[in-house]
């Protein structure tokens, strides 16, 4: 592979987990493109089905989960959802680096950083393992860490902080070019979050990624993506520039999100909350919109017809009254395009 | 290091401690036991036209206490032998102490026990990785189900069992006794064949009926580090499955270690059931004996000896933990 950052292109992807009331998709039928070498941000609440998507790029949905329909392509790699066994192994760590979620334990409690690294190294016949100790020192070095120090630390010895950039050493010390960061500042305090955010922006430009950062968090997205896209009851309803949509959104669920973020100054009722629950598996609705049960633009149509997502620009949304209204103007893009 | 020697000095002091406890316990519980064989002797003797002074003195002789001092008296003798590991003579075998016939009694015990407690562990543990790995198919529900059988079945039924299979219907090994008396005891083939072909049984029988705990609770130490996420980490991380394996594997048996080692601190009690079904002289059967026979002081030292055992497995195995979980070993709370 290139030391390139790849492009992806996941295109109508669907992933199923098996239910004892059947197969139910806890992602329908999302079509994401990921520029090479921009970051792209994916917000949507808990059950929304964003970890799903982000564990479709490496093809790792877990079981009693699995990729119904749909492709990955990855520059280099070709279809992931096509790989198996070996292929699938190697490909994982060496050209996509995957970063979990701070709160969760991500090492071996029984071994150091450093031996960790190195069955990593041997995983992926890594013949010049010194080389990759002195890359992973350079690395943890350059995220403010003790390298040294750190590679003899077991995961208990390490701050929550601390662990988060080991854990995106592992993802990219084999010169990974695509990186998938997975609620990287959950459970961070907010000096931590903002050191982690800087890292993530200033390593991806340095190293020249393709990431992808899933959160739940529009802060988070705000601070580091350049394109945002918006996850609901496992469909994409909204996406585009990270400043458009954040500065104009058009999906009532985007609007929703954005009314609900308190403001530093101003009034704090002017927050609102979004009304309703975010649907389950096995509550999201079978036909028609995915959000019409919280909607305040619901008509008739969203019973029964699930909206596409209509491009507009840069923008897709994916709402029956959104489109309807600047029906005229997406015509109008077409004709141009 | 100093670590290490801080600890095991403080579980040494501790046990030191225990066992004086467990001694002053068990002492007077035997000692409250109706029935007296020193009375009884001494009766006897005097019956036998003795005069009392000298049954006195015969018995004391004999015993090396007098049988009609007090209990108080009886104790502190008892407890001051402890320090110089003299846990009495035995009133069955009149004139050999104790300890001569624990130890004799021990080397019945420690192998047998010791193999089958390591072969069920073993397979114990092997097996029990597959029944969580395969544990939505028919292989997996087949050893869990062999497993939750054994382990129900009581001891006693097992070893009749065995005895019925292998000694009564297939007549290929021998059911009864420690060696054929037949042959000269030394390191020749035949002696060292009894032996082996005598331990057999008894073996397979401990084996048999500890293995259900080992893969029953094997399963469920890897089912739940499977659930882990640094498991999953791993697998995205592209790690070589030999690899995945081996954290699952060494994350998985740390808890079972705790198990083994107390196992076999309760080795010293011995088998009671299977060696007095399979008329193994071991501790087991030695202290059936005892307690029928109203032997207070190998009851007593039998009593001990299983104290010392377990509190000493004890001590190994959290020194264990120190070596091979380096959560323990930094004194930190395990997260």
């Amino acid at each position: 592979m290139s030391n390139q950052a790849p492009g992806v292109r996941i295109d109508g992807l669907t992933v199923v987990y098996k239910t004892p009331a059947g197969e139910l998709p806890a992602v329908r039928g999302v079509t994401l493109t990921l520029e090479p070498g921009s970051i792209t941000g994916i917000v949507g609440e808990s059950g929304s089905g964003k970890s799903t998507l982000a564990l479709s790029l490496l093809n790792a949905v877990q079981p009693p989960g699995r990729i119904a329909g749909g492709s990955v392509e990855i520059d280099g790699l070709g279809d992931v959802v096509g790989l198996r066994g070996e292929e699938l192994r190697k490909a994982r760590g060496k050209h996509i680096g995957y970063v979990f979620q701070a709160a969760q334990n991500s090492l071996n409690p029984l071994k150091t950083v450093g031996k960790q690294l190195l069955d990593l190294g041997r995983s992926h016949g890594v013949d010049d393992l010194r080389g990759l100790v002195r890359e992973a020192k350079e690395l943890l070095g350059r995220m403010g860490l003790d390298g040294a120090r750190v590679l003899d630390s077991h995961q208990h010895e390490l701050s929550g902080g601390m662990r988060q950039r080991v854990g995106i050493m592992l993802a990219l010390v084999l010169n990974a070019h695509l990186v998938v960061l997975d609620e990287p500042t959950t459970a961070l305090d907010m000096i931590t979050q903002a050191n982690i955010l800087r890292i993530v922006r200033e390593v991806h430009a340095e190293r020249g990624l393709t990431t992808l950062v899933i959160t739940h968090d529009i802060g988070v997205v705000a601070e580091v993506a350049d394109r945002l896209a918006v996850m609901y009851g496992g469909r994409l309803v909204e996406q585009g520039p990270t400043r458009e949509v954040l500065g104009a959104p058009r999906h009532p669920y985007t609007r929703g999100l954005i009314q609900a973020i308190p403001r530093l100054t101003g009034d704090i009722d002017e927050a609102r909350a979004l009304p309703g629950r975010p649907p389950t598996l096995v509550t999201v609705p079978k036909e028609g919109c995915v959000f019409r049960e919280r909607c305040e633009l619901r008509m008739d149509v969203c019973d029964t017809v699930d909206p596409e997502p209509v491009a507009d620009g840069p923008r897709l949304v994916a709402c029956h009254a959104v489109n309807s209204a600047s029906a005229s103007t997406t015509v109008a893009t077409k004709e141009h395009a | 290091m100093t670590l290490i020697a801080r600890r095991l000095a403080g579980h040494l002091a501790r046990g030191f401690v225990m066992i004086l406890v467990v001694a002053t316990i068990s002492f007077f519980i035997v000692n409250n036991i109706p029935g007296d064989p020193m009375a009884a002797r001494y009766e006897k003797l005097v019956e036998g036209g003795m005069a009392p002074e000298a049954a006195r003195q015969a018995v004391k002789v004999l015993y090396g206490f007098q049988p009609d001092g007090s209990l108080w008296q009886q104790y502190t003798d008892f407890m001051a032998g402890l320090f110089r590991l003299d846990l009495g003579v035995s009133v069955t075998r009149p004139g050999t102490p104790v300890l001569d016939v624990l130890t004799d009694a021990a080397k019945w015990t420690v192998l047998p026990v010791l193999a089958g407690t390591l072969l069920s562990f073993l397979v114990g543990i092997i097996l029990g990785v597959y029944a969580a790995v395969k544990r939505s198919g028919k292989l997996g529900d087949a050893l869990s189900i062999s497993g939750s059988l054994l382990h129900g079945v009581p001891q006693y039924v097992l070893a009749l069992l065995v005895v019925m299979i292998f000694s009564t219907l297939l007549g290929v090994l021998p059911a009864d006794g420690s060696v054929d008396i037949l042959y000269e005891p030394g390191w020749n083939a035949g002696y060292l064949g009894s032996l082996v072909e005598h331990a057999l049984l008894p073996v397979l029988t401990y084996a048999l009926s500890a293995y259900g705990g080992w893969i029953l609770a094997m399963k469920s130490s890897v089912v739940t580090v499977l659930g882990d996420d640094f498991i999953l980490a791993a697998e995205l991380r592209g790690m070589k499955r030999s690899i995945v394996f081996r954290y699952i594997a060494r994350n998985a048996i740390l808890p079972l270690f705790t198990m083994l080692a107390l196992s076999l601190g309760l080795l010293l009690g011995g088998a009671v059931f299977i060696e007095k079904i399979f008329n193994y002289p071991g501790l087991g059967w030695l202290l059936i004996g005892a307690v029928t026979e109203r032997d207070y002081a190998l009851m007593g030292g039998a009593f001990l000896l299983i104290t010392v055992g377990t509190i000493l497995a004890n001590i190994v195995a959290d020194l264990f933990y120190t070596v091979i979980d380096p959560r323990v070993r930094s004194g930190e709370e395990v997260s």
